[in-house]
Order: structure tokens, then C-alpha cells, then sequence
């Protein structure tokens, strides 16, 4: 390869295909660490657990009543979290396969699950509008605290080491900030289905459902960038960051995977990029520290991992 | 098994226990219970064995004398418990309610039952009997022809006898003053009561009835003079014909009697005696037969039961009564001959005239294509009762429904049937004034109303339109007009006709100066006479209360404020759509406005403050543990608390690094944020608690706060501590290697040490000169330890400083969350001296120190208002 000029290239080669679930994937996951293990939810109640190298599944996490939308994994990879229709966060450990904890408290179905840095807390955003932080060295059966804010269901959540960031579908990109105890509503005007702010937490990624991505400035609200192209105006399609926060990667309704550079919001080549999935790309996500991997979790039941193509082969 | 099977076989030699012999063999189907379990009712018990129990339970034919009823407790006067002597009780309470014992109350419940039973058939032969008996005595009065029954005895026996039962139409009657034997209807004058009784006609036979009529002497003059209940109508009894006899034959007479030989008719049956016990199904007995009432014998054969007549079993009343007027009749007939002599059958009867044959005349030809119309039959029936009522006055030819419609009311009702009218209403108040009060009264109103000639007598009828005279129903007095004109306006829903009102009013009340109310365009004569009339009337209702009774009452506010409301369909028209339309553009447009400016800003892609909102939120503090982050205590908007610090960790390194003391990092990392935090949150903690005592009002205690508020407590602290841990620090200070300059120590090291620690601990901007003070206090105590160690690396020490700052703020922290923050302060002058005394080297300082706090808090105030 030669020398980077510009961002790197989306990796687009096929690696390999897990397909195990029956019906579509709506979260894939890497795990931590070294980010060896994918973690995929899907409608078919399910959680699986993958070895994106191989891909192998590994094991399957059923104790779900209803589709799983959302996963989140702990840093010490031993635990993750689920969410879903079953309107209660179910806590999982991963070595013995069982819940270890479920919290009940939401009234509709929990669309997004997220925990804290030291997994001490998981916050849950669901249909009824409210996110729930809960805490999970104590025993407490109540949420810390409910964050009710938002007009309307939550879609995406992230937290941060000192905030809350939630995406609604009342079009507000909400960032509860603890250290300030002040709470940072920015108006989208679409429903906000992904969030996810770049390393520094100065910028926020956020895609809302008027086929737009956008980059905002985390500190005023200001529109840093805007990433068009795709066409995502109905589904939850979670947009990432490439390797090195250089790119925006999202998949979108249409089976496609589009990439921009971050700076000049450019769509990379090829574009228009493949149809890589037969449905709609319901998560992408990039490997946290490998520059070249990137798993694509679809609607028609499978998720792919794919890589730059090695040389030699 | 039973057990004699089991004795059996016990004889044999089998063991009845064991589980062969128990054994079950079957394999399909529930098997019999075991005969153990279930009694065998149906084995063989001998009789002398048998025990008999009676429904209840209780054993009956019991002890030695078996066979017998069982009395009291198993034949004994005990009881189960035994038998004990009743001890006395008075029996005078309970007197008043007791009842004389009738032989029931010791009867058995049997022996009631079968009381019941007899009780029975003692009331049917009770009712016949007595009936019968009456009948006997009837009969006895009948004469031996049987022709003539005394016509007195009949209707004594009519009037004697009560119905048996009477049925609700006769007990009315009888309410209603009728009698028995009398006829029903009004009573009427001896000639017509005479009428009657000679065209009497017995309906079952067709002759002429004598009986029942009445019996006067001709030349009783009073007769005349009363008047006579109608003659009764002997019902007509149909019997029906159930049985093969021929015409005429009566069962039980003789050929002789049935021929009509009276005499030769002979006592042939035993007569039965009435009485007591003597039914319809009694046999007649050797014991009924009446040996003593010879006297009365007739010339019938009496049965008491007839065979044949086996339908009559039941109601032998009805029964006698028939057969004895049947005889009667027969007995009648029985006398007619034809002209020829021979006698005429019984039942018949010779016809006085000769049979007229019954003329029939064809039906009339029905003219060709004739149709029904059943309307022209009621038309025409329709008309001719009109004429009938117009012509006949008599109510009595008016059916219900003409009478229902016709308009006579309940006075003419009256009139004509002859009523006294009732009595009229309650009269008016001036029926009972004198003339005198009249005049004055008058005279107040002429005074008072506009109107001089205004009568206040109740009959103003002027006003009161009668429908027919038009000419009286739209005009009003001018007064009346004058007065409706001020009074209440009846048409305000619709302001046409309310002008349309009011100058109608005013061209009644002046008729002079405006003409009569002109009619609307294309508005018809009738509907506009229609419509003075609603006016006339309105204004007659409408006119407030004249003279001097106006004051006494206020009228009730009755308005009919409702919206209009328009006939028919509503059909929108051009103008009025495009003016909703063009109302509704607007309405938008000022929506568009009002909307949020975050919405517009949105829309056209300008991120920023526009679509950014910035509120307080208060995070809570378990999370703010667990996130690992200073709770930044806020709390109501716009609250400026002096102690409140609301800089964040990032301010915070600024400022360090501001100060040339950010020994670690420029930006913030987890670790220095997180120990500055700490501390600062842990200083703020008694803060929160110290407000919950104050209760609503957050000032309450600002100005006690503001006042006792020194940071001594801190200062004092860090003193303290710094006393108490001045050997680990020495000692550890002459481990650690210096390279710093060592000239800049002293001065330098003092104030920026302790600066530093201001600084974390409340997180405020400062203006170096106020801190002299501390500077010099803290310069001595440097000094000293400069003294003794003159080697300190400045950053090495910063770090332990901090390390030991934190340390100790901990353990005095908790020791002040534990105590609950503010309260400390009561205490602290308590805990000064104590220190002080231990802190014996400073003395000089303290005074500076004490003087420290209230520059502290000024400080710390206008910090927050900077930070706000």
C-alpha cells in the first residue's frame, strides 16, 4: 500500500460472512481490548458471539423474549449488556452465558443501551422517552436518576468520561454534561439515530433521518460538516468514524457503505460505493484500533467483516 | 366381603388379611370398591335385628317394647343428659304472651299432617254442605207441583244465598250498592219496572218468568212514589250437552215422571240426611240415610250420587241448581198439551203463535267493475257522524274518539251534565280593597307611570289578543307599547326582528307620529299579521310591571344569548372559504414565527447557538460518584451562592497552569481533574447538607453564612495537619534529591504551595494580595521547615503536598460529612483555641489569619459571578 495520502481507503474486500442469525442483525459490536470478538443482536432475540478472524460463532446468548436492538460490552470484556423489546436491560456474563441482571423500569421497548467507562453504570434509552442510568454496584432496584428530557423516543446514547450524549427522535442531540451540570440541547430538526463523538469529544457524528450526517461541534453546536449521499430516512443506520477519525463510514438503506473524508465531506471512491448487503445496513462499525477492518451488520441476517485485501493472496 | 363370606372362609381356614385373598383381578375398567368400605345394605339382617329410623335419623321401635312408637328419650320421660327436675320458672312474664294451647301444639308432626289431610276434606264438605243444606231448605219450600215457587222464597233464596265466591265485578257492584237478585243499572220508576217484569222471559225455556218480580198490591199508592232497582237478568246457563240421553230425558225420573204423571212419582230411594259429613263422594250409607225427616218427602226420587252424572261430582251446587231448575222447567212443560191433548214432550213447549217462516231476500246485483273503497265508507260514516254531532247535541250519541275530539271543555262538560261549577281561583288583591284604596292606588300609577290613564285593575285585557279579532291583536295600548319599549327585548338574538320589534313598539306607542309597521318586501299580509301578533303578544309579556308592584319584584334574568342559529345546511359561500382560507395562511404564518427560531435555524442548516439551548441540569450525585466527577452543585437558576463553586476541572488546570504550577499535565487528565474534584466536592459537601436545615429559603442563613464563614476551618486544617504530619514530611523530604533553585525557595515555594492548595480546595480565582496573610503565616511555617530542610525539590513537594493535602482534607472531610458540614461552624470556635494551643509556634499569625475569611468569601462572590 502505498503511502497515505489523504485518508485511507475503506477496506471493501470481503473477509468473511456471519450468518447465523435469522432475521436481521440490528447491532454488531466489537468487543474491547484487542477487539478480537464481534457481539451481534439480533431480531431473531439473540445475542451471538463471534470471532470476527474466523468467523466462527462462538456463543449464543438467548434469554431474550423480543428482538435485541441494542449491546454493549463492558471494558473488561466480561460482561456486556443487551436491551430490547423486553423493555429490560439484561446483563450478561459472557464466560457462563447467563443474565446476571435484569433491570426492569422502562415502559416500551429499550432502543439503546450503553455503559460507563468502568461499567459501574449502564444507561438505557427507550421508546417511552426517557434514559435511565443505573447503577450496578449497588443493588438498588430504582434508577439513579431518569433523564427525561427528550419528547420523544431515544434512539442512540453515548457516554462519555464526564457526559451523557442521547439522540431523540424529537430531533435533539442532547448532551447531559456532569462536570458543568448543564445540559446542552442541540436541535437537529430529524430524528437523531446514531451519535458518537470523536476521541477528543470536541465533535459529535450525528445521523439523523433526512439522509444527512453531520459533524457538529461539541463545545457550540455548530455545524462542522455535513456528509450527504446515502440515503437513510427511515431506519436507525449507525454511522462510525474510519481509522483514525479520518472518514465517516455509514451504511445506509440501500444496502450501500459510504464513506467520506471527514475534512472536506467528500464521498470516497468508488462512489457510488457497491451494494454490499442485500437489505438495509443497520450498523457500522470500525475496528477500534486495526486500521483495515470495518463489520457492516445488515437486515437480511448477516454481518460482514471486512478487510483490506492482503497482499500476496 | 361380606361377613359372613368372611367368617366362612375364616372356618375354612383362609386368611381373610392376606393380600391373595384380597387380591384384584381386575384388569379393565374401575374396579368395586372393597366391601369393607362399603356397607352392604342389601345383606341379610334378621327382624329382630332390623333397627327402623325414622326420616330425621332417630331411631324408632326401640327398648323392651318394640314395636310401638318411641316416646320422649328411647321410652324414657329423660333426656340424653339424663333426667333432672325442671326448676321452677315463673311463667307470669311470659303470660301476656302466651297463647292458649290448642291441641296442635302437642301433636307429632305426623299426626299434623294427617290433621292436614282430614282438615281437607272436613272444608270441602263444610262449603257443600252447607250450600246443600240451604238447597234441602229451599227445596222443602217448593211446592209439591213444582210449578209455583213462592216468588219471595225465590229471591230470599237468591238474596240469602252469597255467592261463593264473589268475583271482583261483584264485589264492585256491591260497593256500588247493588244486591243480590237486583238488576244491574240505574233505578227506575214503577211503570217501567213493571215493563220490565212483564217481558221477563226465562232465557233456557222461553217462558214468561213470574219470579222475580215484583210483588205489589195494586192499590199500594206509595208504590208509585219509589223507585225500583231493575229487574235481574237470569244469566243463561248453557249446559252442555256431555252425555247420550235423547232430548228431554232426564236421567233419574221414572217413565211415569218423564211423562209427566206427577203424582204418580214415589219416594223410591232413601232419603239422605243433610248434614254434617255428608259429601258429593260419600257414598250414600246406611249411616246418611235420613231416618228422621220423614216430613218432607216429594214426589222425586232423591240420589245423592248420580251415577250417571258423573261430571257433577265436584260442584254439587251447581249441580242441584240446574237440575232443580231443569226440573222445574219440565215441570213446567210438563203441564202443556197439544190441541189434541197429547201432552208435549219435556223440554218442549207448545208456541203460542204460529211459526212466521223467515223472508229472504236475494242478494242486490253488484254492478259491474265495482270496487271496495272502504275510504268512502269512512268518509262518508265520517260526515254522517259530524252531522250527527251538529244536529244532536245529546253526548250520549258521541263515541270516545268524536267525544276525544271534540272541543268541549271541561266547564261545557260540566254544564251540561248538570255540575255545580267549581269554585274560581284566588281572587286578586284589590277584589279586597275598599274603592278608597282603589283611587289611591290609581292615582300612585298615574303618578308614577308615563301612562296617566292606566288602570291598575287586573282585568287590563285590552292587551290580551283574542285569536279571532286581528284588529285587537296588533294594536297595543300606547302605554303598554311605551312600557315594552323600556322592559326586556326579547328578540336580542336576532337583530333584525328586535328593530323590527322596537319599531313596532314605537308606532304603537305613538300611532300619530309613525304609521303602521311596514311590511317586509315580499312578505305575505297573513305572515306579517303573523308576526304583529308575536309582536302584540310579546310586548303584552314582555312590559315590565307597572306602578307600584314593580317594585316588589325583579325579574329573573332569562337571556337567550346563544349564537344564531342558521337553518338548513350551512353552504359556505366564496367569500367566507377564502376568508377562512386566508386566515388560515395566517394563522400559519404567525405559527411559522412563533415556532421555535431553533426550528427555522434547523431547517436552514445554521448549527449553532441558534439551535443550541443551554439549561442547568442537576446530574445526581451517586452519578456524579460513579462517573468519577465533581458534583457540580447546582442548583435554582440564577441562585448566586458565595460558597458555591461551580469552576470546573478544566478552569481549574488553567488557572494552575496559569500560575505556573501545573506540574503534570496542560490538559485535564482523569487523574489531576479527578483528585481536584475530589477535594473541591468534598469541601462543597457540608454545603448541601447545611442547606437542608434552612429549609425553603435558600437565604435564610446567608447572611450567618456569609459571616461565620471563614475558610479557617480549612486553613486551620491544613495547619493542623501539617503540624501533625510535620516529622513523615521532613522525614520524607530528606529522601527526596532537590534540583531546584534554591535561591526562589523560600518566597516562592511558600506562596505558590500555598496557593496551590487554596486553590484546590475551593476551586476560586484569586487575587494573590489577598492572601498575604496566609502567605506569611505559611511563610513562617515554611521557614521552619526550611530551617530544618532546606533541600526541597519545589515540584517533588507540590506532589506530596497534594498527596498529603489530600489525604488529610479526606479524613477531615469525612469527619465533616460525618458531622454535617455547617454545623462545624458553632463548634469552631470550640476547636480554634484547641489547635491554637497546639499550634503554639504561630501565634503571631493567627491574628492575620482571623482577619482572612471575610476577604476570602468577597473573593469567592465575585468569582461566581464571573463563572454565572
Amino acid at each position: 500500500m502505498a503511502p497515505s495520502r489523504g485518508p485511507q481507503p475503506l477496506p471493501r474486500t470481503l473477509h468473511v460472512v456471519l450468518e447465523n442469525h435469522k432475521g436481521p442483525v440490528n447491532v454488531a459490536r466489537y468487543s474491547k481490548g484487542t477487539s478480537k470478538y464481534i457481539l451481534t443482536g439480533g431480531q431473531d432475540r439473540t445475542v451471538k458471539l463471534w470471532n470476527a478472524n474466523l468467523g466462527t460463532e462462538i456463543k449464543t446468548f438467548a434469554a431474550h423474549g423480543y428482538e435485541v436492538l441494542s449491546v454493549t460490552i463492558s471494558q473488561d470484556n466480561a460482561k456486556f449488556a443487551s436491551s430490547g423489546g423486553d423493555r429490560s436491560v439484561f446483563l450478561w456474563d459472557v464466560a457462563t452465558g447467563a443474565t446476571t441482571r435484569r433491570i426492569p423500569g422502562h415502559m416500551l421497548k429499550i432502543h439503546v443501551v450503553e455503559f460507563n467507562e468502568d461499567a459501574s453504570i449502564v444507561a438505557s434509552g427507550s421508546y417511552d422517552s426517557t434514559v435511565r442510568l443505573w447503577d450496578l454496584r449497588s443493588q438498588n432496584r430504582q434508577a439513579i436518576q431518569v433523564l427525561e428530557e427528550a419528547r420523544d423516543a431515544i434512539q442512540t446514547l453515548h457516554i462519555g468520561p464526564t457526559f451523557i450524549i442521547t439522540g431523540s427522535v424529537d430531533g435533539h442531540v442532547r448532551t447531559y454534561d456532569l462536570r458543568m451540570g448543564e445540559l446542552r440541547s442541540d436541535f437537529i430538526g430529524h430524528p437523531v439515530t446514531s451519535i458518537l463523538p470523536t476521541q477528543d469529544a470536541q465533535t459529535l457524528l450525528v445521523a439523523s433521518l433526512d439522509n444527512h450526517i453531520r459533524l457538529i461541534d461539541a463545545s457550540n453546536g455548530k455545524m462542522l460538516n455535513d456528509f450527504t449521499g446515502h440515503s437513510n430516512d427511515s431506519y436507525r443506520c449507525r454511522a462510525c468514524f474510519g481509522h483514525g477519525e479520518a472518514t465517516v463510514i455509514c451504511g445506509d438503506e440501500k444496502g450501500q457503505m459510504w464513506a467520506w473524508d471527514l475534512l472536506d465531506a467528500s464521498i470516497l471512491q468508488p462512489n457510488p460505493p457497491p451494494k454490499i448487503h442485500n437489505k438495509l445496513i443497520t450498523w457500522t462499525e470500525h475496528h477500534p484500533t486495526e486500521s483495515g477492518e470495518v463489520i457492516t451488520a445488515s437486515a437480511d441476517g448477516t454481518v460482514k467483516v471486512w478487510r483490506h485485501p492482503v497482499l500476496g493472496e | 366381603m361380606t361377613s359372613r363370606l368372611k367368617r366362612k372362609l375364616g372356618d375354612i381356614g383362609v386368611d381373610v388379611s392376606s393380600k391373595k385373598a384380597n387380591e384384584n383381578f381386575c384388569l379393565i375398567g374401575t374396579p368395586l370398591p372393597p366391601l369393607e368400605k362399603s356397607k352392604d345394605t342389601g345383606e341379610f339382617v334378621p327382624l329382630w335385628k332390623q333397627e327402623v329410623y325414622d326420616e330425621k335419623g332417630r331411631r324408632r321401635l326401640h327398648g323392651a317394647f318394640t314395636g310401638g312408637w318411641s316416646a320422649g328419650y328411647f321410652n324414657t320421660v329423660g333426656t340424653k343428659e339424663g333426667w333432672a327436675p325442671s326448676t321452677f320458672v315463673s311463667s307470669r312474664d311470659e303470660r301476656a304472651k302466651k297463647q292458649s294451647a290448642r291441641p296442635e301444639d302437642f301433636m307429632d308432626e305426623e299426626d299434623l299432617q294427617d290433621l292436614k289431610d282430614s282438615r281437607n276434606i272436613v272444608d270441602t264438605t263444610e262449603e257443600m254442605d252447607f250450600l246443600g243444606g240451604k238447597q234441602s231448605g229451599a227445596l222443602g219450600d217448593i211446592d209439591p207441583s213444582g210449578i209455583n215457587i213462592d216468588p219471595l222464597t225465590n229471591t230470599l233464596q237468591a238474596s240469602l244465598l252469597p255467592a261463593p265466591k264473589d268475583s271482583v265485578g261483584a264485589k264492585i257492584l256491591k260497593k256500588m250498592g247493588w244486591r243480590l237478585g237486583q238488576g244491574i243499572g240505574p233505578r227506575m220508576s214503577l211503570k217501567r219496572r213493571k215493563e220490565q217484569d212483564a217481558h221477563a222471559y226465562d232465557p233456557l225455556t222461553g217462558h214468561r218468568l213470574t219470579s222475580g218480580s215484583l210483588n205489589l198490591p195494586e192499590d199500594d199508592e206509595e208504590a208509585d212514589k219509589h223507585t225500583y232497582a231493575p229487574r235481574d237478568t237470569v244469566v243463561l246457563v248453557v249446559k252442555r250437552k256431555d252425555n247420550v240421553h235423547g232430548l228431554g230425558y232426564v236421567p233419574g225420573l221414572s217413565l211415569q215422571e218423564s211423562l209427566g204423571d206427577a203424582n204418580s212419582g214415589g219416594l223410591s230411594g232413601p232419603k239422605l240426611a243433610g248434614g254434617f259429613g255428608l259429601g258429593a263422594l260419600n257414598d250414600a250409607d246406611d249411616d246418611d240415610l235420613d231416618v228422621y225427616e220423614h216430613s218432607q218427602q216429594t214426589h222425586r226420587r232423591r240420589v245423592a250420587y248420580d251415577q250417571i252424572d258423573g261430571d257433577d261430582n265436584d260442584t254439587v251446587l251447581i249441580g242441584f241448581k240446574t237440575d232443580s231448575r231443569r226440573r222445574d222447567s219440565i215441570a213446567q212443560v210438563s203441564t202443556s198439551h197439544f190441541r189434541n191433548g197429547r201432552s208435549v214432550l219435556a223440554g218442549f213447549a207448545v208456541l203460542d203463535a204460529p211459526v212466521i217462516e223467515d223472508k229472504w231476500f236475494p242478494l242486490p246485483e253488484i254492478p259491474a267493475g265495482w270496487k271496495p273503497d272502504p275510504k268512502r265508507v269512512w268518509s262518508i260514516d265520517q260526515a254522517n257522524s259530524q252531522v250527527l254531532h251538529t244536529s244532536t247535541q245529546r253526548p250520549e250519541s258521541l263515541t270516545h274518539a268524536t267525544f276525544k275530539r271534540s272541543t268541549i271543555t271541561a266547564d261545557q262538560r260540566g254544564a251540561l251534565l248538570g255540575e255545580t261549577p267549581l269554585p274560581p281561583g284566588p281572587r286578586s288583591v284589590f277584589d279586597y280593597m275598599s274603592g278608597k284604596d282603589k283611587e289611591r292606588i290609581q292615582k300612585i300609577a298615574a303618578n308614577l307611570t308615563t301612562a296617566p290613564g292606566m288602570t291598575t285593575s287586573p282585568g287590563t285585557s285590552a292587551t290580551v289578543p283574542t285569536p279571532p279579532v286581528r284588529s285587537s291583536t296588533t294594536r297595543l295600548e300606547p302605554h303598554v307599547a311605551q312600557a315594552a319599549l323600556k322592559g326586556f327585548q326579547p328578540f336580542t338574538t336576532d337583530p333584525v326582528k328586535q328593530a323590527r320589534y322596537t319599531a313596532y313598539l314605537q308606532s304603537q306607542a305613538d300611532p300619530s307620529a309613525l304609521g303602521p309597521l311596514q311590511p317586509l318586501p315580499n312578505q305575505a299580509s297573513d305572515v306579517l299579521s303573523k308576526e304583529l301578533e308575536d309582536y302584540a303578544k310579546a310586548a303584552s309579556l314582555f312590559k315590565p310591571m307597572s306602578g307600584a308592584m314593580a317594585g316588589r319584584f325583579t325579574s329573573a334574568a332569562v337571556l337567550d344569548m346563544g349564537p344564531k342559529v342558521v337553518e338548513g345546511l350551512h353552504q359556505p359561500s366564496l367569500a367566507e372559504l377564502e376568508a377562512s382560507e386566508k386566515r388560515k395562511k395566517e394563522e400559519e404564518e404567525k405559527a411559522r414565527e412563533k415556532a421555535d427560531p431553533k426550528v427555522h435555524a434547523a431547517t436552514l442548516g445554521m448549527y449553532g447557538p441558534m439551535t443550541r439551548e443551554v439549561t442547568p441540569w442537576v446530574p445526581n450525585r451517586l452519578l456524579c460518584k460513579r462517573f468519577g466527577v465533581k458534583d457540580p452543585d447546582i442548583k435554582l437558576p440564577g441562585e448566586v451562592d458565595p460558597s458555591t463553586s461551580t469552576s470546573s476541572g478544566r478552569e481549574n488546570d488553567g488557572q494552575t497552569s496559569d500560575l505556573g504550577l501545573s506540574t503534570t499535565k496542560g490538559d485535564s487528565t482523569a487523574g489531576t481533574t479527578l483528585s481536584a474534584a475530589e477535594i473541591s466536592y468534598r469541601s462543597d459537601a457540608p454545603r448541601d447538607i447545611t442547606n437542608i436545615g434552612l429549609g425553603e429559603d435558600e437565604t435564610q442563613g446567608q447572611d450567618t453564612l456569609t459571616y461565620q464563614r471563614p475558610s479557617m476551618d480549612i486553613f486551620k486544617a491544613i495547619f493542623a495537619s501539617d503540624d501533625e504530619d510535620e516529622d513523615e514530611e521532613e522525614a520524607d523530604d530528606k529522601d527526596e534529591d532537590n534540583e531546584d533553585v534554591k535561591a526562589e525557595k523560600q518566597l516562592v515555594e511558600g506562596e505558590k504551595q500555598f496557593t496551590n492548595a487554596t486553590l484546590i480546595l475551593d476551586d476560586k480565582p484569586f487575587d494573590p494580595n489577598n492572601f498575604k496573610p496566609t502567605f506569611t503565616r505559611r511563610e513562617g511555617k515554611s521557614k521552619e521547615k526550611g530551617d530544618r530542610n532546606t533541600e526541597k525539590s519545589r515540584e517533588k513537594k507540590e506532589k506530596e503536598k497534594k498527596e498529603k493535602k489530600k489525604s488529610k482534607k479526606g479524613v477531615l472531610v469525612s469527619f465533616e460529612l460525618e458531622e454535617g458540614g455547617e454545623d462545624l461552624e458553632p463548634r469552631q470556635p470550640k476547636d480554634r483555641p484547641l489547635k491554637k494551643k497546639r499550634r503554639k509556634e504561630e501565634d503571631a499569625s493567627q491574628a492575620m489569619v482571623v482577619d482572612d475569611p471575610p476577604l476570602k468569601v468577597a473573593i469567592r462572590k465575585r468569582a461566581v459571578d464571573f463563572m454565572d
